[in-house]
């Protein structure tokens, strides 16, 4: 029981990992709680569903439930999703930055953005449950007591695969070195030569990207539905913030820890509460680091 | 000169608002007011409506079988928008402004329910509900704090678990794992499921209660699991269901299935696969038959042109019907002597009267006489027990190669029976 508990937790920890990512991009570099972040996450997912209704999902690949069209579809969402989410920003945000607007209007208007695109998303797709591929995928024992889907073992790995890419570009590349030197001051990194506009641009095409992978991982372990980001959204914050804001590897462990608080909560608590035991364990880490477990306690 | 126009129109207004009533005023207390709260808009709005025009036919067979005591009805309906808030408001009006004698409604046990307890409890007006089957209502009854005020038409998810928890004896499940929504309607059902389980020799080895609209129950379906059972009950509505059932099928769980009535939809067999669900049975209420049934049916359709099988529809015109008749037993129009009343509508003894404005006019000469009558009415006998229940016929339902079937029918007899045998 506490071997599939601890499964269970890091595989969904995995997909809340990637929309954390996402979230902590914007904290760090655009600045603000993005609440339409979750609703992109779905947006990526049914982009990912109108190409598997045309291509199918493929001819599964050994235990796997899709084949390579799947992979294709997957970065389908990512490039629908990344510019979904460049354009948001010329249509809603950038105005609203070039009008020095206030952070807690960029909140409210990412609210709205998060409204909009939910009612898109039902508009086209309409608000039956939908899966990537009917057949139901049957578990198989990895360990005594403890079941996995195959599937769920190929999200876990592309995940750590997006994760490590990810840092390395963060970590070696110009765009990723402009990037880091933009989280610490956008206006230091301007006047260093950092084309703001082309990163904040980059930075919500990776944010965009990611949470489309989390969408449509999500929706191939589990289902699409209108509102799956969304509902998730609290979770990926929870994690976000747990692992500080701004920090890659604090996104990631923040995202399993969350997992895990949810699954192993069941063992002592009853199911009803698991949702609530991500933000206990939230504010028993800020009360002790207020910055997160791999932030730095910003200095004014 | 303007203020005596003002005051002119005024007065033209309201004798042409007060003109109808003014044709009945033999008596001073004509028309009899009757309050209505139904959920009209909002998202049970297209459900509530159908029903709303039940309440109306209702309410027109009695006006032409001869009204109440001498008068015609008044039906005051108002909309509850789903919301307990609404509601309540509602029926502060309809009881405090406009005097009701008694109430019908509402659907939803959530807005019945603060309903019942700060509004017609309180002011001793009997409720009588369509729709709503919370198991609370039966507790309030048992505490005494309904004053025996409320009575619904429809069997309570008593009769639900019961009848449930038969046919998993039937089948020979032993060790029963329990996953149930998080609400009155959830809570209430697995209470029930669980004594009688008890009481016919099984065991429930797990349960997990869930909240709605998760993006995934593994962690409930993995405690449902750890205890190794032979079946599962699923209290859940079609989304949630199917994702539950999804996952517990994955998980290597055994596919024997037991589902409550809200599942009872091709939008949760095609989620999950009808291939997995042949082993699946529910419970859901049975529409009885006879001809008092069929009269009903009949009058329904030739009014609205539609069909009488929605939710509700029948329940609601027995709701009605009860009222009229009990106001008119009632010596008079206090709200403790239509409660006692609506106990004589069903005399063992008595002279059946069905439905329709004929069948109305024949109960209400009996009464007249002295006479008793006994009520069979658009949903078959109407028998209260001591908290204002009914009970009902169960049908159980079952999915053969992705379609749904019934595969028999508890008659209310047999219903009796496994009542008697669960209670003692």
């Amino acid at each position: 029981m506490i071997g599939q508990a601890i499964a269970d937790g890091i595989l969904t920890g995995a997909i809340i990992a990637l929309g954390a990512i996402g979230i902590s991009l914007s904290l760090q570099i655009l600045r603000f709680a993005n609440f339409g972040h979750g609703d992109i996450l779905t947006l990526g997912a049914y982009s990912a569903l109108t190409f598997t209704a045309v291509a199918t999902a493929g001819v599964p690949i050994g235990p796997v439930s899709f084949g390579w069209q799947f992979l294709v579809a997957i970065l389908i969402a990512a490039i629908v999703a990344g510019s979904a989410a460049i354009l948001i920003d010329a249509i809603v945000y950038n105005r609203l930055r070039s009008r020095n607007a206030h952070r807690l209007t960029m909140i409210f208007a990412s609210f709205g953005v998060a409204l909009v695109l939910r009612n898109l998303v039902l508009l086209i797709w309409g608000p039956d449950v939908h899966y990537y591929s009917r057949e139901l995928q049957i578990a198989v024992e990895i360990l005594p007591n403890v079941r996995v889907m195959p599937d769920q073992i190929v999200v876990l790995g592309l995940t750590f695969a997006v994760v490590i890419f990810f840092y390395l570009v963060l970590r070696l590349t110009r765009i990723g070195m402009a990037m880091r030197a933009m989280a610490e001051s956008p206006t230091l990194a301007g006047i260093c030569g950092v084309e703001i506009r082309k990163m904040i641009r980059i930075a919500w095409f990776i944010a965009g990207a990611l949470a489309a992978m989390a969408g449509t991982f999500l929706g191939l372990t589990v289902q699409l539905r209108p509102e799956m980001g969304f509902n998730l959204l609290l979770a990926v914050f929870a994690a976000a913030i747990l692992g500080g804001s701004g920090s890659l590897f604090g996104a990631v462990i923040g995202g399993l820890l969350v997992g895990l608080a949810e699954n192993l909560s069941v063992l002592v608590v009853p199911a009803g509460y698991k949702t609530a035991m991500p933000f206990l364990l939230l504010m028993l880490v800020l009360y002790i680091r207020p910055y997160g477990l791999f932030g730095t306690p910003e200095r004014h | 000169m303007r203020n005596l126009l003002g005051l002119t129109l005024g007065t033209a207004l309201a004798a042409a608002i007060m003109a109808p009533s003014a044709v009945y005023a033999q008596d001073a207390e004509c028309p009899v007011k009757v309050g209505g709260i139904l959920p009209l808009t909002g998202s049970m709005g297209a459900v509530g409506e159908r029903i709303a025009e039940s309440a109306q036919l209702a309410f027109e067979h009695i006006n032409e079988g001869g009204g109440i005591k001498g008068c015609p009805v008044e039906f005051l309906l108002r909309d509850d928008q789903g919301q307990p808030t609404v509601g309540v408001d509602a029926a502060k009006f309809l009881v405090e402004v406009e005097r009701v004698s008694a109430l019908t409604g509402t659907v939803s046990s959530g807005v019945s329910l603060p309903i019942l307890t700060s509004v017609t409890a309180p002011s001793e007006v009997v409720q009588i509900t369509c729709c709503s089957t919370a198991a609370t209502f039966t507790a309030l009854a048992e505490s005494g704090e309904s004053g025996g005020y409320f009575f619904r038409t429809l069997p309570t998810v008593k009769t639900q678990a019961y009848a449930s928890a038969k046919v998993a004896s039937d089948r020979g499940y032993k060790r029963i794992a329990v996953i149930y929504v998080n609400t009155d309607f959830g809570t209430g059902m697995v209470e029930y499921f669980k004594t009688a389980t008890a009481k016919l020799g099984g065991e429930i080895v797990a349960e997990a209660a869930f909240n709605e609209n998760q993006p995934s129950y593994r962690a409930e379906v993995n405690v449902g699991l750890a205890a190794n059972p032979d079946a599962v009950f699923f209290v859940a509505f079609p989304q949630d269901g199917a994702t539950m059932t999804r996952e517990w099928i994955s998980l290597g769980g055994p596919q024997n299935f037991i589902l409550n009535n809200a599942l009872r939809s091709p939008d949760y067999v095609e989620a999950v696969g009808g291939q997995y669900l042949n082993n699946a049975y529910g419970m859901d209420n049975a529409s009885a038959g006879g001809p008092t049934v069929d009269a009903f049916r009949d009058a329904f359709q030739a009014k609205y042109d539609a069909s009488a099988d929605g939710p509700g529809i029948a329940t609601q015109y027995d709701a009605a019907m009860v009222i009229g008749l009990a106001m008119n037993i009632a010596p008079d129009l206090s709200g403790p002597a239509i409660r006692d009343s609506v106990r004589m509508i069903q005399d063992p003894d008595g002279t059946v009267v069905g439905t329709g404005p004929e069948e109305f006019a024949k109960a209400v000469a009996l009464i007249k006489d002295g006479k008793p009558i006994r009520y069979v009415g658009a949903t078959g006998p109407v028998i209260f027990d001591a908290n204002g229940d009914v009970n009902g016929a169960a049908l159980i339902w079952n999915i053969k190669d992705g379609e749904l079937g019934v595969e028999n029918t508890l008659t209310i007899e047999d219903m009796n029976a496994l009542f008697t045998e669960i209670d003692g």
